[in-house]
Parts: structure tokens; sequence; C-alpha cells
């Protein structure tokens, strides 16, 4: 029988989007490979009602509500994760590609002696149940497939977003986890003292729809109509690096090659030329993406579904207009 | 203060990455050292000018040719570098067991304060070699940090998470990976490019002990073109990305 073990980040008590997009994904990972079981593990006391209106498919999630898991500790969580892979002897634990895992899932994969891979986009289940991964590299030239050489295996999920996805009939049990022996004084730095987070705004990484700028949106106030656009879609705002570096745009709104890989479902790109090292940042070949530029052979047409050849400034206001008019009829 | 800091090569961005009968040619690329790397050896340097009789010294796992990219690092502000290029090694894992064993030979068993990485290499982006390095060293680390501010006695840094902040003690000996927002590298004078010349680049010779945990079975030309369709007014677009997709 096959386990999977999908660890659920939660912050401020609610669960990630991204880490319920993997618990549906490996929930179908499972339902392919036939007989397997789902189990998940919850570090940190969490809104109840929310999860178990969040979540539906068949398995096990072991909950640890204690207070000492509330902010992210490496030490604390590698061990939560280590007993409950002991507990229901899984072997193969997904993550959702994240802050988070990126700091916890190498620390892991050496603790437990796994193998791990990070950022995969697709998984090929062959016949001999032997799972390839695949994921772009390169700054997304080119595509590799790896494959985890020892038995128990780690993988970091890029969240795919999907607008929809089918809804089980089922409903995972929650069975809470006593947790005391666990939290020693072993391990005890780092610490996180303090987290802030941001409100009123989506993050680009778990947004299902980004709307993004380039140097074509001309400073920060051009801006001010891409977040006006977010907010109608409930989407987030993103930025190419020029729009960074220019200052108009917080460094974590920046997509590309030295900021954030995302797949969501929608990418609109206004004012965006789509150098390789911006669509580096389009982890996912199944986004869509529409974009808005004055120069009818920039690149970003090359990589488009849907193009505006015309002025942001011009443009912009008119679909904005557009949508309200639109999702008024709805 | 003892330093060191883990860098390595990547192609640059204008590089093209080329086939040849199927096969992956990276003949017609040029090596630069990794950006998240830079980020790493400016807040080392800057930390050896605050903290009097610290020293920085570089490691890398490259071929040999990696010795430009190093004697740039040594511009930067690096004391001192070391190389280890008897090794091809295939994955995250075996390049952390290698750094490992060059780190613990050079500070003789004995570990130094602050290990600085770059958060990941832009070709693989893995991100894996940092928190790897610091668990086989037996040290905490921290991933990915936008801010540091240290002490002879603590550290305390921010990392940027999604939606948000965290503010994050840890004492020494500790690992930190870089994340783009800690600094600006510093440009390198030429005046310090020549007085890098006098510092020494070490060869270390490591050996592999384990097997790679992680193969790549394949690699291939990702195509990314498309079709596009040119929309003539705003509300065709809303109206094909209805239709087709149900966006709205």
């Amino acid at each position: 029988m096959n386990k999977f073990l999908v660890f659920l980040e939660q912050r401020e008590g609610i669960v990630k989007k991204t880490s319920i997009d993997t618990w549906n994904r490996v929930q179908d990972l499972a339902a392919l490979y036939g007989d397997s079981a789902v189990f998940g593990i919850l570090a940190g006391p969490v809104d109840l009602q929310q999860l178990c209106a969040s979540l539906s498919g068949k398995g096990v999630i072991y909950h640890a509500s204690n207070e000492a898991f509330r902010l992210y500790n490496p030490g604390h969580y590698a061990r939560l994760v280590a007993e409950t892979l002991k507990l229901e002897a899984c072997t193969t634990i997904f993550f959702a590609d994240t802050v988070l895992s990126r700091d916890l899932a190498p620390k892991l994969s050496l603790r437990l002696k796994a193998s791990l891979l990070s950022g995969c986009t697709i998984f090929d289940v062959s016949k001999e149940v032997c799972v390839r991964c695949l994921r772009p590299v390169y700054s997304g030239s080119t595509i590799a497939s790896f494959v985890a050489e020892r038995s128990i295996k780690i993988y970091t999920i890029l969240s795919s977003a999907k607008l929809f996805h089918s809804i089980s009939e089922a409903y995972p049990t929650i069975i809470p986890l006593e947790t005391c022996c666990l939290t020693g004084s072993e391990d005890l730095f780092p610490i996180v003292r303090r987290m802030v987070m941001y409100s009123g705004r989506q993050d680009v990484t778990e947004a299902s729809i980004i709307v993004a700028g380039g140097r074509g949106m001309g400073g920060s106030e051009g801006f001010v109509i891409l977040e006006q656009l977010a907010q109608l879609l409930g989407g987030a705002v993103g930025a190419s690096r020029q729009a960074v570096d220019g200052g108009w745009r917080p460094h974590f709104e920046q997509i590309g090659q030295t900021g954030k890989t995302v797949a969501p479902a929608l990418y609109l790109a206004c004012g965006i030329s789509g150098t390789p090292q911006h669509l580096a940042g389009l982890g996912s070949g199944s986004t869509v993406v529409a974009a808005i530029n004055s120069d009818r052979y920039a690149p970003i047409f090359d990589v488009a579904d849907y193009g505006i050849v015309g002025d942001v400034h011009l443009v912009l206001p008119k679909l904005l207009d557009a949508l309200h008019e639109f999702l008024k009829r709805k | 203060m003892n330093i060191a800091v883990c860098v390595c090569q990547v192609p640059d961005t204008a590089s093209v990455i080329g086939f040849v009968d199927g096969a992956i040619d990276l003949t017609r690329v040029n090596d630069v050292m990794n950006p998240y790397d830079e980020y790493a050896l400016e807040e080392a340097v800057s930390l050896k000018e605050r903290f009097e009789g610290s020293t920085v010294t570089v490691f890398s796992v490259a071929a040999v040719s990696a010795k430009e990219m190093l004697r740039k690092a040594l511009a930067m502000g690096a004391d001192r570098a070391v190389l280890v290029s008897n090794i091809v090694v295939s994955d995250s894992f075996q390049t952390a067991q290698v750094l490992c064993q060059a780190i613990s030979a050079f500070y003789q068993q004995a570990l130094p304060d602050l290990v600085f990485c770059g958060k990941h290499s832009t070709d693989f982006q893995n991100g894996q070699v940092p928190p790897m390095l610091a668990e086989m060293l037996g040290i905490p680390s921290v991933t990915g940090i936008t801010a540091l501010h240290a002490s002879f006695e603590s550290i305390q840094v921010e990392r940027e998470i999604e939606g948000g902040l965290e503010y994050i003690d840890i004492n020494y000996p500790a690992l930190l990976s870089a994340d783009k927002g800690l600094n600006m590298p510093r440009k390198t004078s030429i005046r310090a490019v020549i007085e890098a010349r006098k510092k020494t680049i070490d060869l270390f010779y490591a050996t592999l002990c384990e097997n790679a945990s992680v193969a790549m079975i394949s690699i291939e030309p990702l195509e990314r073109k498309k079709i596009c369709k040119f929309m003539h007014s705003e509300k065709e677009l809303i109206r094909h990305l209805n239709e087709e997709y149900s966006f709205f």
C-alpha cells in the first residue's frame, strides 16, 4: 500500500490555499495509483471550521494544535513530521512549494535520509510505481525530469492554481495529536520571534489570477489601475524586474528569474515586454496568458494566448469599465 | 569573526542553452557567479568590515574555470578562496557533502561563526544546498533572509513569507541564505581586482562518500510558443476569456 503524507501549512490559524491544492493533487495521485492512503499533518492551532470546509477527500489528518506550533519552528516541525511518518509508515511526503517548505524540507530530508525533489510541476506516474517529476530548469528554457532514488521521498509541489476542482463526497478525519514530548529544548535555534501578515492583498504565489505590470506602466502611479483590476478579479498584483528595480513595486511582487515562480490560472501581462528572465517566472504551461503592449512584436505575444496591441494607459481603463459592466450583468 | 561563503556558477541571463542530437550542450554558455551568491558575499564582506579582525573565505564546488569567478569574489572583499574541482557532483545532497568536507577541513574541525549562501542557484532553483549543508555541519540555519542585524552575541534576521514577514532569532554558529533585497552588492574597483591577484585560491580534494539521492533522467528544450489571438477590443477579450475559461 502506498501511504502519502501531506504537510498542511497554516499561517495565523488558516490553512494555506497552496496546501489545500497540494492535498487535492495528492488525492488525485492516490486515486491514480490505487491501493493508497492519504494522511495529513497540521502543526499549530487552526480555525477548524475553515479546515473542514476547505478539505475534501478520504484521509486522516493528524493535528498538533499545541500553541508551541503556532509559529514555524524547524526543529519542532521536523520532529512532528518524522513522528507522523513513522506512526503511519508513510513513504512519501508532499509539501506545497512555499518559503516554509523550502526551509524545512531539506533539513527533514537529511534527518530521514530521504530524497528531496523541489518545485515539481508535473508528476508522471509510470507502471512500475516510479514517479517522475518534471520541472522547468535553466530559467524555463528547458524541462528536466527527476526520480527520487531513496526509499523515503519528499516532494515540494509548485501549486498550479485551478479555479475549479472537483470536490469529493468524502471528508478526512481529523485526529488530535498529543505532542508535549516533542517540544523539548533540542534545536533551540532558530526561533521565529514574530510574524507579521500584510492585510488586504493576496500574495502572487497564491493567486489564481495575476495582473502584472512592467516598464510600460511608466511608474508607480501606473499600477493603481492594476490594483483596481486585481481587486475586482480577486487576484494579486505582480511586477517585472524593471518595475521593482525602478522602486515602483516591492520585491515580493516580482515575477521572474530573480523573483517568484508562479502558476496562476490567468496571467494578465501589462506593459511587459516578455524577456526570457521574466517568463522564467511562469512555472506552468497551462497558465492562460493575456498581454497588453503597444509593441506588436514584443516577445510577450509569442507566449500569450490573447493579446491587445495598444497603450496600456488607454486600454486598461476601458478593460476595467468593461469588466465592471460584465460582472454586473452576471 | 570567521565567515564562510559558498558560491557557485550559473549560466548568465543571455546564455542560450543548446541541444545537440537531443543532448544538452552547454559549450556556448557563459558562466557567472550565481546572483544570489553575490548578496551572500556582500553581506559577509560588510560584516567583516564591521567586525575588525574578521576573515571571509569563499568555497566553491565547480570546474577549474571557476577560478575567474573566485577572483571576482576576492575582489569584492573575500580574503581567500577554496575550490573543489576534482569531483563531479550529481545532486544537491552531494554538493552539500563536498562543501561540508571542504569547510570542515579548512577550519580544522572548528566551525566558522557564520556561513552565507545564496538562496538558490538560478539554473536549477532547488535551494536545497544551504539547509542541507547546515544540517551536515550541525548548525542552525535560516533560508532566504532579506535583512540581518548582527551583534557579537546574537543575530536577528528577517525573511519574506507569502503575504508577510518573519522576524527570526538565531545564535552563532549559523548558516544564512540570502535573498534579493538583503543588500546591494558592491561593484569591484580596479584596485580591488589587482589586489585580489595576491590572494590565495586553494584547491581542495574531496571524496564522495554517498550516492546521489536524486537522479535527473532527462532534459529537453521547453517550447513555450503559442499562437496569440489578437483582440480588437477589451470587450472581445473579456468575452473570450469568459467563454473559453469561465474566469470571471
